[in-house]
């Protein structure tokens, strides 16, 4: 079996706990495709359109703690996770997103209890709406208790048994 | 001789050789062919004076070829044309001789039908004519107008322009020679700031990726190795005369109470147990002490190899608990990477075993002995080892001096300790190019990540 579930995310580690306690609750056999998606509004002067790189725009969005403990994630999922990767949505209607989930065969999206992301990007917008309003299956995890935690933003918080995000 | 002086006479001299190459050659084919040009001016010269002079009557021609002549036809300094007619078995050995040219150039002449000839700056040039009164030899000559004035200006031009060139092409080599060994310049300055007094001071290291930053790299390197064994060095004499004295104390104090008068012998038979307690005591660090010293830095025996960091926390882990049964440690191994070579590390074992033991007891002592967590993981680059505990905590703004060798927190007062673990455990992850980061909440607890580079060893 495959499935691919879409992850909101704000480049936090905290958001790839969530991708963390979503993957441990699946079943060993299924493999599963996980697109981390991150909604951010375009400009739309003709030059930042003509020289749009999405994959710049990523890079300027992560950080190395990110990526370090997204690989960390891969590796321990390795024959689980066919593919993890990043996407950002620049839609403005709920068309486009329910376009982008369908051309993406997103079958489940995965939030957390505690949501609040933190965006560093004034561009960067919540995809919650967005998702809450398609017919995508949701599946909820996490707990609405939060923890103390000193490790904030670093690769060590994704050892950490808390999922929320903000 | 400094490299720098060699680099720029070198510069100097190819410079230098270039410029002399170049002007030579344009010297020489200018001249060259000023002096073909003036020729080619000669033989119409001769041609023209032949045909007014010898071709008397042709009339209207004539007379054309004569003003055009007297009319466009510069005088050339101190020109003359000759004409000589050609007898069949004569010679111009007397012509030659009057004019003082060779007689070979006469005898080109006759051969070739031209002749060149030149002779402290008057130039000959001679050719055949055949006119209606026979044939003649015609000799236009003149003095070289170039090579009167426009060769010495030449020379002159050249001359300037290679000086010119010459302190132009110094000061580049200058300056080339300068900017090139700035930075080995700024290295060596800096290196002379440093001694035994300040090992802390690193070279400033910039984000190119050139042979000089390399040699800075080498150059911190081996100043953390330095300062690391400095440190171990001297926290280990500090420690050790501190650690040997305590049971020594107690050992002389007890055998001074006990000689103050006559005793019983249960208080006797007490005494010495309590003696022989502490002598063990003694004994034990002193071994400990010993197994530190060799595992030390001293160059033999720190040998690095690979070693698996999650077979390494459970020793870790055996180790602690078999010194301090209460501490409670939970190793996670949620995160645990399923290809196991991502967990090798290329390190000295002894080395990390010291250092993660001491950030793992500390984890214990200063949770009073609450619950530990240990994870791992690993990325592509690097093994991550998270050790979290719900502790005291170190307040923010003595974070900073965590490292310092005898620092201890505020709160850590009612805590043993001497404030020698976390910098020798600093040093041993950065002599394995690791990283620590402590992050800590006061009350709520601390967590230690330590970044170790992954050593790419194949299964």
């Amino acid at each position: 079996m495959e499935k691919t579930v879409l992850v909101p995310t704000d480049f936090s580690i905290a958001s790839l706990n969530i991708v963390k306690s979503y993957l441990n609750e699946q079943d060993r056999n299924t493999r599963i495709n996980i697109v981390l998606l991150h909604g951010m509004h375009q400009s739309d002067s003709i030059t930042n359109l003509l020289f749009f790189s999405k994959s710049k725009v990523l890079e300027s969005l992560t950080n190395p703690a990110f990526e370090e403990a997204l690989r960390v994630l891969k590796n321990k999922y390795a024959s689980q996770v066919r593919i993890m990767r990043k996407d950002i949505f620049t839609g403005f209607t709920q068309a486009a997103f329910n376009q982008f989930a369908e051309a993406n065969r997103i079958d489940e999206v995965c939030l957390p209890i505690l949501y609040n992301p933190q965006f560093k990007n004034r561009n960067s917008f919540d995809l919650l709406p967005f998702i809450k309003a398609s017919k995508l299956n949701i599946i909820t995890i996490g707990s609405a208790i939060e923890v103390p935690m000193p490790e904030k933003g670093n690769v060590a918080e994704l050892f950490t048994n808390r999922v929320s995000m903000g | 001789m400094k490299i720098q002086v060699k680099t720029m006479l070198i510069l100097l001299t190819a410079f230098l050789t270039i410029i002399l190459l170049f002007s030579g050659f344009v010297y020489l084919s200018v001249s060259n062919y000023s002096y073909e040009d003036f020729y080619k001016l000669l033989e119409i010269r001769a041609v023209t004076a032949a045909k007014v002079e010898l071709d008397q009557d042709e009339g209207a021609a004539q007379a054309g070829i004569k003003d055009l002549r007297n009319e466009f036809f510069e005088k050339l300094p101190q020109e003359q044309d000759r004409f000589f007619r050609i007898s069949p078995g004569e010679s111009f050995a007397e012509e030659a001789k009057t004019i003082g040219i060779p007689v070979s150039f006469f005898n080109n002449v006759l051969s070739d039908g031209k002749a060149e000839f030149s002779k402290n700056g008057m130039f000959y040039k001679a050719i055949r004519y055949k006119s209606k009164q026979g044939e003649y030899v015609v000799v236009a000559s003149a003095q070289n107008y170039f090579e009167l004035h426009h060769s010495a200006y030449l020379r002159r031009t050249l001359v300037f322009a290679i000086i010119a060139a010459f302190l132009f092409s110094a000061l580049i080599a200058l300056y080339f020679a300068k900017f090139v060994f700035r930075p080995l310049r700024k290295i060596t300055d800096s290196v002379k700031e440093i001694s035994s007094e300040n090992l802390h001071l690193r070279l400033d290291q910039t984000k190119s990726n050139d042979e000089l930053a390399e040699l800075t790299r080498t150059f911190n390197n081996m100043l953390d190795r330095i300062e690391t064994s400095f440190e171990t060095q001297n926290n280990f004499v500090s420690n050790a005369s501190h650690e040997l004295r305590t049971p020594l104390t107690a050992i002389i104090g007890e055998a001074d109470v006990t000689l103050s008068k006559v005793r019983k012998t249960e208080e006797y038979i007490e005494t010495i147990t309590v003696i022989l307690d502490e002598a063990e005591k003694l004994d034990r660090k002193t071994k400990a002490l010993l197994f530190l010293a060799q595992t030390g830095f001293n160059g033999k025996s720190q040998k690095f190899d690979k070693v698996r960091i999650d077979q390494l926390l459970w020793d870790v882990k055996e180790t602690i608990e078999k010194i301090n049964p209460r501490s409670n440690i939970h190793i996670d191994m949620s995160l645990l990477p399923e290809n196991p070579s991502k967990l090798k590390v290329k390190g000295n074992e002894q080395l990390l075993h010291l250092a993660l033991s001491n950030i793992i007891s500390n984890a214990c002592k200063y949770s009073d002995y609450k619950v530990v967590h240990v994870s791992i993981g690993a990325s592509d680059q690097n093994v991550f080892v998270i050790i979290k505990d719900q502790g005291i905590g170190i307040p923010d703004s003595e974070l900073k001096y965590i490292y310092d060798p005898f620092f201890r927190a505020s709160n850590t007062l009612k805590y043993e300790g001497y404030g020698i673990g976390l910098p020798l455990t600093r040093n041993i992850i950065r002599l394995h190019q690791g990283e620590i980061i402590v992050s800590s909440i006061m009350q709520q607890g601390t967590t230690v990540q330590i970044n170790l580079p992954v050593g790419q060893y194949e299964l």
